[in-house]
């Protein structure tokens, strides 16, 4: 047992669920202003395919990075002009989009690498291990807290972040207000409009950057289709995290933690059995979530009537 | 909780087909297509292909031959029943995103059941496996169908999902318990018997019996769909359940049995696939091909008709893509790149076309009115 | 009066929609310190002219001034309101899951260290207005939870705070009781006798523009059609030049009831969409060829009651009867079977398929009956088109043709191809919501007359109205609720409007609760 449950499971936990968290607070931003934007899979592939570019071509994470934000903030505004401004269906735009970003990603893999199915290579800058010298010697807490990379950090400052600029800003409110009645931010003299253009072009960037942690923090290439519909379950985190930011964040460690734990689990089960598990965890979490909010409904009802 | 948020799930409940096809759409449509491909012909000139090759070899390789011609038309049936199984679960209002596994399950439950009944006879055989793929497609799709129904569980999220969790399950399957003892192949199940399998109609291509199979199911949707009084009954409760319900209609119950038949006939796409290709089941059965289908049936709002024939023309796309790789040297996922921009066109067509409307409308107000007053100044 | 200078001037005031001509050339002029009504039948461009002035829509032709002040292209809500307009709208404005003081401030709140919501700053803001408006209020509440009268004071301190001097506000009184209309029109004529405010009133109840205004402006079909003085003018004249007829409602006569007891309702309860009690023990009974009214201000039980008894809500208490068989926990296609319609009254919602055709729309229910299904399986489209013509001639359902969506119709054509649908199934017992909810008033007389055809010819009507007018006319017998619980019985002609108010807002008639 102590071969599978160690520090080790822990620190594998929070390196794979850092993807899922940094996207699901990029789909929270968007389901907050009423955009259902299941485009994020193909943000998070594009994401990671730019921040291998960057960091090659200019031999730099920092610019990978900078690369990776860019195309951000351009699908958030592509998507956003798509969904707001034609009205058109955001399920086609999002399918669409995560098609888009299969077939552009594999065509310049090839075009600019010459390669098919995966890009790696010494040239690729991969993101800064974070050491934290007085806590690395901790015992347990040291090895969890230290020497992860730095999107790990950033997304659990993010947590923090965007649930104080939702809950306790004006600008937060007016976001909300977008989503909930845009009509009473109008009338407010507010642009619901420009509140949807940033939450859209925010979870474009957040998306995005989570597919940086893919190819250059969690591992140091880009493969094809490397999302492995990670995507979904960040949605699938947003909504049994009610679009609340740390409970989203709880939810994408529990995913996390099954996909660690089926990695580990490999020695004695074959791994397309352990590769399945996020899927239908994550399936049977959505169920047991909506029959537990349902039984505290009728609890509710009950101490009232 | 908070309510924006419930909103923004109450519209993904809400997604719901659009309007029916009209000549304005369809006319929309025939620039789309020109844009996307101008689109890709850009593409082409920046990598420093000629464009106008890279398409004739697209065409060519599409149709130029009796056996490209072939495997185009294996494709379409293929596009075109997955379209289909998209279609009739978006008619009902419920929307399966997870034919991809339905279609796996079918393949694999086809693959087995026709591999272990060696030795009966050949149509006892094409008939069971045919049953079994539905069952087990169908299977597939009733499980969030019925979550949906019954609880409300967001049906695109959880038919994702499962996906992924029927591909590596097949996977598992192909490469452990089921593995062929045959040599030579990676993984695989047994083969069928060559008496059972679908026999080519044009020699080395793609296009055997099996299309008859199609053919027939393809005719089944389509008179369901617009002629059937359930039809009827579906669209009803896919343009406003609650209505449908308020009516008498059934509307749960028939939601559940769209999603049903649209898994199953996904099952039966990958049994197609099974005794028209690869006689035993792979694990590379199908590449996203639930998901091309889906596209076409979205472009074509779910109507049957629409959906057959686009399905031709994404199939050349496909085929030809291939060919244009081989002869061109151009990565043939540029036109995947060509495909997702006539989808994001057609998707914004409604709001363009508002948008473009209400512009000339406020154009000619005014400059009525400058004439107006000018004619006054006179 | 007549001599100060306008406040608000509209200079041929032109918008266009697509399809539709909202405003055509329109030029008003209104005073300081005046109450000035605005009315027209639905879709007479009274709303469309307000949404104008408050900046959230741009004219398509012609100038609009405040206090002498040009209104550019630029100009929007923001701006309006720097200039001192305010508008409480029809539909409020409000972010329901926010709290009073969140709501009133929205889109100026003040903040503290240049980032933060400063809570308690506009708490104490907030309290202080509404002491110097007497108006009280909790700056802590969430609005989603309060009544719909406290939810439009809130929307009247919004205004106010953000210092308007002229408020625009839009059918105030549409979901109010008689009782919270009265106290509305003490807070306008305060406010517009102590604090000098020009109040913009737009309605399309005549009463109450006789009772409050100074000026009354009459529209109809976008144009402005004259500027009355409300002094001058009467009822009857401001009907006539807003329908451009004569309009004669007459009086009804009453029904015969039979005795059979046809729709029976006891001691039903159900919740609401949020699981709380909405329905608390309502008996009521119809007879044969009788309208029984319910009569209660919106969001007290008649809604989750009416869809218990078509079977759309579950029910947890009490019993529903059609001709003595318990139809508790049936299901619509059950209950549609044994003989009830149902007009709903959220048209949109539950009465119609804004997607599916008119035709298709006009079959629904009936869709497996032989003439329209050949063995149960085929759709016979001919039958139905030629069925759906039938019936739109005979409801006068104007549309241009019976294919096109149902979406592109007005209001009324909508409610009429509903009635259309429920009437046609010869159902002896109906229950009918909000008939003529946004409506206009010719199609208003011909619903109300179908309705009384059908009572006439034996059916056992009830009837939910938010419109005193409407259940007065129509009903033999009226029932009043209060918070899901029925608060008096009347007959039709033993009471008055005023009255009757005082059940609908809680009073208690003795004995009520019993049958």
């Amino acid at each position: 047992m102590s071969e599978i449950f160690n520090i080790q499971l822990v620190q594998t936990t929070l390196r794979t669920a850092t993807p899922v968290v940094l996207c699901a607070l990029g789909c929270l931003m968007s389901e907050q202003v009423g955009i259902m934007n299941i485009g994020v899979d193909g943000m998070m592939l594009m994401g990671a395919f730019f921040a291998v570019l960057g960091s090659y071509l200019f031999g730099s994470w920092v610019m990978g990075l900078a690369l990776v934000m860019v195309v951000g903030v351009l699908l958030g505004l592509f998507y956003y002009v798509f969904s707001v401004k034609f009205k058109s269906d955001e399920f086609i735009i999002g399918v669409a989009l995560n098609i888009l970003a299969g077939g552009l990603t594999v065509f310049l893999l090839r075009t600019l690498f010459g390669v098919k199915g995966s890009f790696s290579g010494p040239g690729i800058v991969p993101l800064p291990t974070i050491h934290i010298p007085w806590l690395e010697n901790v015992p347990v807490l040291g090895p969890i807290l230290s020497g992860n990379t730095l999107l790990v950090y950033v997304s659990w400052l993010l947590v923090l972040v965007s649930w104080l600029f939702l809950y306790k800003t004006p600008l937060g409110f007016h976001l909300r207000a977008s989503g909930e009645a845009p009509e009473a931010l109008r009338a407010s003299g507010r642009s619901p409009e420009k509140m949807k253009r940033l939450a859209s072009v925010l979870c474009g960037v957040l998306a995005t950057l989570s597919g940086a942690h893919l190819s250059l923090g969690y591992l140091t290439m880009f493969s094809e289709n490397m999302s492995a519909s990670r995507g979904y379950v960040a949605v699938a985190c947003v909504i049994f995290g009610g679009s609340n930011p740390p409970r989203v964040f709880l939810a994408a460690l529990l995913f996390g933690f099954i996909d660690a734990l089926g990695m580990r689990l490999q020695k004695y089960i074959p791994s397309d059995v352990t590769s399945m598990a996020p899927y239908v965890v994550t399936v049977v979490m959505m169920v047991i979530v909506v029959l537990f909010r349902r039984s505290r409904l009728a609890a509710h009802a009950k101490k009232l009537g | 909780m908070n309510t924006g948020f419930v909103q923004s799930v109450r519209a993904l409940f809400a997604l719901k087909p659009k309007q029916k096809l009209t000549t304005q759409y369809l006319f929309s449509l025939l620039i789309a297509v020109t844009l996307a491909f101008l689109v890709g012909a850009g593409l082409m000139l920046l990598c420093g292909y000629d464009p106008i090759t890279c398409y004739a070899a697209m065409f060519k390789g599409a149709l130029g031959k009796p056996r490209a011609m072939g495997n185009t038309l294996a494709k379409t049936v293929t596009l075109c029943l997955t379209g289909l199984a998209m279609s009739v679960a978006a008619k009902a209002g419920i929307f399966n995103v997870g034919g991809e596994g339905q279609l796996f399950l079918g393949a694999l439950a086809a693959a087995v059941v026709g591999a272990r009944m060696d030795g009966a006879a050949g149509w006892l055989i094409v008939l069971c496996s045919l049953l079994a793929a539905m069952a087990a497609g169908g299977a597939y799709a009733w499980v969030p169908g019925a979550l949906k129904v019954k609880l409300k569980v967001n049906e695109v999220v959880t038919t994702i999902l499962l996906n992924s969790a029927a591909i590596y399950f097949c996977s598992y399957m192909a490469n452990g318990p089921l593995k062929t003892a045959d040599r030579g192949i990676a993984t695989g199940t047994d083969s069928i018997a060559s008496y059972a399998v679908f026999t080519p109609l044009i020699p080395l291509s793609n296009l055997t019996t099996g299309v008859f199979y199609a053919a027939g199911i393809a005719l089944f949707v389509w008179y369901l769909m617009t002629r059937s009084t359930v039809g009827f009954e579906m669209k009803i409760t896919g343009t406003n359940a609650r209505f449908a319900r308020y009516g008498g209609i059934r509307a749960d119950r028939l939601a559940l049995w769209g999603m049903t038949l649209s898994g199953m006939i996904c099952g039966i796409v990958g049994m197609l696939e099974v005794f028209g290709l690869h006689h035993r089941f792979i694990t590379t059965i199908s590449s996203g091909f639930y998901f091309d289908g889906m596209l076409v049936a979205m472009i074509m709002r779910y109507q049957p008709v629409g959906v057959i024939l686009m399905s031709f023309f994404f199939a050349i796309l496909n085929i030809g893509g291939s060919a244009m790789e081989l002869s061109a040297g151009i990565s043939s996922e540029v036109l995947l790149i060509v495909q997702s921009v006539i989808i994001f066109f057609m998707a914004a067509e409604g709001g363009i076309s508002e948008m473009v409307r209400t512009r000339s409308a406020a154009r000619r107000l005014r400059r009525a009115a400058r004439k107006a007053e000018k004619e006054a100044a006179v | 009066m007549s001599d100060s200078a306008p406040i608000v001037r509209f200079e041929h005031v032109t918008m266009q929609f697509p399809g539709v001509l909202a405003n055509d050339d329109v030029s008003l002029s209104i005073r300081a310190g005046e109450v000035f009504a605005l009315v027209g039948e639905n879709g007479a461009g009274k709303s469309t002219l307000m949404n104008l002035l408050y900046g959230l829509l741009q004219p398509t032709l012609g100038k609009i001034y405040i206090k002498e002040q040009a209104t550019g292209a630029r100009y929007d809500p923001l701006r309006a309101m720097a200039l001192g307009v305010g508008m409480v709208h029809q539909h409020f404005k409000l972010v329901p899951s926010f709290t009073v003081a969140q709501n009133i401030a929205l889109g100026m709140e003040p903040r503290k260290h240049g980032v933060f919501y400063d809570r308690k700053r506009i708490d104490a803001e907030v309290t202080d207005l509404c002491e110097r408006f007497g108006l009280p209020l909790n700056p802590a509440d969430v609005v989603g939870e309060l009544s719909i009268g406290l939810q439009q004071r809130v929307e009247i301190l919004k205004a106010l705070h953000r210092g308007a001097d002229v408020l625009i506000l839009d059918e105030p009184t549409a979901v109010l009781t008689p009782h919270e209309t009265d106290e509305l029109f003490e807070v306008i004529r305060r406010i517009v006798a102590d604090k000098g405010m020009t109040v913009l009133l737009i309605t399309h109840k005549l009463g109450e523009v006789m009772r409050l205004s100074d000026r009354v402006g009459v529209m109809r079909r976008g144009k402005l059609l004259g500027v009355l003085n409300t002094a001058e003018t009467d009822e009857r004249a401001l009907a006539a030049m807003m329908v451009g007829r004569d309009v004669i409602f007459d009086e009804f006569r009453l029904g015969s009831p039979g005795v059979r007891e046809v729709l029976a309702v006891r001691g039903l309860m159900a919740r609401d969409d949020r699981g709380l009690p909405a329905v608390k023990g309502v008996d009521i009974t119809v007879h044969a060829g009788e309208i029984v009214g319910v009569c209660g201000v919106e969001g007290n039980g008649q809604t989750e009651l009416m869809e218990c008894i078509m079977g759309m809500r579950p029910q947890t208490g009490g019993s529903v009867t059609l001709n003595g068989l318990d139809v508790s926990r049936r299901d619509p296609r059950a209950i549609r079977a044994m003989g009830v319609s149902w007009i709903p009254e959220d048209r949109l919602r539950t009465g119609l398929s804004e997607r599916a055709t008119v035709t298709e729309n006009l079959l629904v229910g009936k869709q497996r009956r032989p003439e329209f299904s050949l063995f149960k399986v085929h759709y016979r489209r001919r039958n139905a088109k030629r069925y759906g013509e039938k019936l739109a001639a005979e409801f006068d359902i104007r549309s241009g043709g019976l294919d096109i969506p149902m979406g592109s119709l007005s209001g009324g054509n909508m409610q009429k191809t509903i009635l259309a649908r429920e009437f046609s199934f010869d159902s002896p017992v109906l229950v009918i919501s909000q008939p003529t909810r946004g409506v206009d008033i010719g199609a208003i007389e011909f619903i109300h007359e179908k309705i009384l055809e059908k009572r006439n010819a034996g059916c056992a009507i009830l009837l939910v109205s938010a419109d005193l007018d409407e259940l007065f006319r129509l009903c033999d017998r009226l029932v009043t609720i209060y918070e899901g619980q029925i608060t008096g019985r009347f007959d039709a002609g033993t009471i008055d409007k005023q009255q009757i108010g005082y059940y609908m807002t809680g009073g208690r008639q003795k004995g009520a609760e019993g049958a």
